[in-house]
């Protein structure tokens, strides 16, 4: 197992009190693994792996409980000089939004080489070749020159290929993509995921893909983690939740996505609006607007249930659920 | 057939680029729309699809004269409103109102949600009288779904789709023929994009409205439109009724966007034939000669560099009645189906 992330808590001190951004959340990735992590704004998938990746702002944010299991170490009891070793070698990370991930005033090639003078102690100039070599392998045309380009010079696309090849750099076991083609346009996402899955698959890495985009994660995870109210709400391989999802937030995420190849009639729109992260609806978070919600579901909090080996729901209902 | 309601001719806008600081002159122009046509008829629901870059912005602008065009009309009713001014353009724009993308800018955070919606009566006095204003604007609240008792919130007291609501509400303040939405949904939440989409339907029939809308999301644009246009670097490349774009296109600009959509349907990512173009979008300072697509296509031929393709049914089509028979803006169009269809069980 490469990740394990064991009954993870982080909340955040705001004015207004704390918000619980993240709620015990557990999942795994495996190598050579692609896990989707979806979930709408303030469902704490972009926050849980900011506290894998050790990059959470504290304060305001606080663990507060759980383990992260790193290729068999607990992150969270290492030293920030031990922890800074695993980011970038052990784990890297890629963000949405190349143009504001990039250092303006310092040309793609030194911001590439920088990772192998720092972790790797390699001169200046052999450092530049590395970086030619990173975005050749990330396919930027006509990289010798470009090295010396700055980020503005280059088009979206080609920033998030800078940014892959950053990640990538150190070869790390595991990358971190948090909604890495939100900001493209369609050809051009198409252009990078496949460049994320063909590297992954060659590099055997695990990939965390962060998304809202339900069309992104049946094109290319193996498995799925559904957040909502910072809690894993259902967690499946990818066949399985897009045929019979096993909880009621994910049938409605599902059924209010408009589809190509079908005009339907009205769009099911799941009622009411995300949760407030300050007051927390009490039992199963999703109660108020879920269309299945009993008595039992405002008073308990419902476990992950297991649905079979692979699958898990957090619904007291699941088995009526998965019949539809 | 009845006359369209509105009309686009030629539209282009080119931007100047100027250089010097004392003796500015004139090296060249970002063509951001460069003739479109396009009508819309009443009741009816035009989707503009394409990626950023392409124009469809500045066209909705355009539209709601916000921008005016560097040449080229725009009728409605079969009037040129480009060239009124003062009383008589006014008249127009309270029957032509826009949707914008982003409900957290697009609204006055120092203004309360009445007095925003409430806005447009102060401009068209004669819409509302003043002492009926607050009931208007609580009707309107109403109307795309909010507690009428909020007339005295901040914007920032609503979340991303309650806004986008607020802006809506102001686009109908004026009872409008025609409204103009520039990505109306794709700042929000997929659970609250239905909503909002599904409110924009009902006060469509509602209210008899017609509706461009813009967006670069293929599957949203498929779902609400009557009929679609396929953008790409100022022009519309292919354009006809739904099912005409969606599974019969014929351009493969076309065939490369419908084909790069992700599918929520795992199944569906064994059988499916991807196009992936090569490249980047050129720069609108810089349009190709011929066909402006010609520089990512995989059909490209010497003809393409020479001579630009008129947006008209195809030769190939001509003779054809099927839905592949729909203007298409290329020397070699030929029908292809990217669009898996749904699986009979």
């Amino acid at each position: 197992m490469l990740l394990e992330v064991r009954d993870l808590h982080v909340e955040f001190r705001t004015r207004d009190g704390i918000a619980r951004a993240v709620n015990g959340v557990t999942y795994r990735v495996d190598a050579g693994e692609t896990l989707a992590v979806l979930g709408e704004s303030g469902s704490g998938k972009s926050v849980t792996a900011q506290a894998v990746m050790g990059i959470l702002d504290m304060p305001p944010g606080r663990i507060t409980g759980g383990e992260i299991l790193f290729q068999g170490r607990d992150l969270l009891k290492l030293k920030e000089s031990e922890r800074r070793e695993v980011r970038g070698a052990g784990m890297a990370m890629i963000f949405q939004d190349a143009l504001s991930s990039l250092n303006p005033v310092l040309t793609v090639g030194d911001q590439l080489g920088e990772m192998f003078v720092v972790h790797r102690g390699m001169s200046r100039k052999d450092a530049r070749a590395k970086a030619v070599e990173l975005m050749d392998r990330v396919r930027i045309p006509g990289a010798k020159e470009r090295v010396r380009q700055y980020p503005h010079q280059f088009s979206g696309g080609m920033r998030q290929r800078i940014m892959i090849a950053m990640a990538m750099a150190l070869e790390p076991a595991l990358i971190i993509a948090d909604e890495p083609t939100t900001a493209l346009d369609v050809t051009v996402q198409a252009q990078v995921m496949d460049l994320l899955a063909e590297l992954r698959r060659e590099y055997r890495m695990g990939l965390i893909l962060i998304t809202h985009d339900l069309g992104v994660v049946a094109d290319v995870a193996d498995r799925i983690a559904v957040m909502y109210a910072g809690k894993i709400v259902e967690s499946a391989p990818v066949h399985d939740i897009y045929k019979a999802p096993a909880h009621p937030y994910t049938r409605g995420l599902l059924d209010s996505v408009p589809r190509l190849d079908q005009k339907g009639q009205e769009l099911y729109a799941i009622k009411g609006l995300p949760p407030n992260l300050l007051h927390i609806p009490s039992g199963c978070p999703f109660h108020p607007r879920c269309p299945m919600a009993q008595d039992v579901c405002r008073t308990d909090v419902p476990p992950l249930y297991e649905v079979d080996g692979e699958r898990g729901s957090a619904c007291h209902f699941w088995r009526e659920c998965l019949d539809g | 057939m009845a006359e369209p309601i509105l009309e686009a001719r030629r539209l282009v806008k080119h931007y100047p680029l100027m250089r010097g600081v004392l003796f500015k002159k004139q090296v060249g122009a970002v063509k951001a729309v460069d003739g479109v046509d396009f009508t819309l008829d009443r009741g009816e629901t035009l989707g503009i699809v394409g990626e950023s870059g392409c124009g469809k912005s500045t066209v909705a602008r355009m539209l709601v004269n916000l921008e005016r065009p560097t040449s080229g009309a725009i009728l409605y009713k079969g009037e040129d409103v480009t060239r009124l001014s003062g009383r008589a353009l006014r008249a127009v724009r309270r029957n032509i109102q826009m949707v914008f993308q982003d409900p957290y800018t697009s609204l006055n955070p120092r203004m309360t949600v009445g007095d925003i919606i409430g806005e447009p009566f102060d401009i068209h006095p004669e819409v509302a009288p003043k002492g009926d204003r607050r009931r208007r604007v609580q009707e309107l609240l109403d109307v795309v779904g909010l507690n009428p008792e909020y007339v005295n919130r901040y914007p920032h007291q609503f979340s991303g789709g309650q806004r986008q609501r607020i802006g809506i509400a102001r686009g109908l303040a004026l009872r409008p023929e025609i409204i103009v939405a520039d990505e109306p949904v794709s700042a929000l939440d997929v659970s609250v994009q239905a909503q909002v989409i599904n409110l924009m339907e009902r006060l469509q029939n509602e209210f008899d409205l017609s509706y461009v809308f813009i967006a670069h999301d293929l599957s949203i644009v498929r779902h609400i439109s009557d009929r679609v246009g396929v953008m790409y670097l100022g022009r519309i490349v292919e354009t006809g009724r739904d099912a005409e774009i969606y599974d019969h296109p014929t351009h493969p600009y076309t065939q490369a966007l419908l084909s790069a959509v992700p599918v929520p349907d795992p199944e569906a990512r064994e059988h499916r034939e991807r196009i992936i173009l090569h490249g980047d979008v050129p720069s609108p300072t810089n349009i190709p000669s011929g066909c402006r697509f010609r520089t990512r296509c995989w059909k490209a031929r010497e003809r393409c560099a020479l001579e630009v393709p008129a947006l008209a049914v195809p030769e190939a089509f001509r003779r054809a009645t099927g839905p592949a028979a729909h203007p298409s803006a290329c020397h070699f169009a030929e029908e292809k189906h990217v669009v898996p269809s749904e699986q009979p069980e």
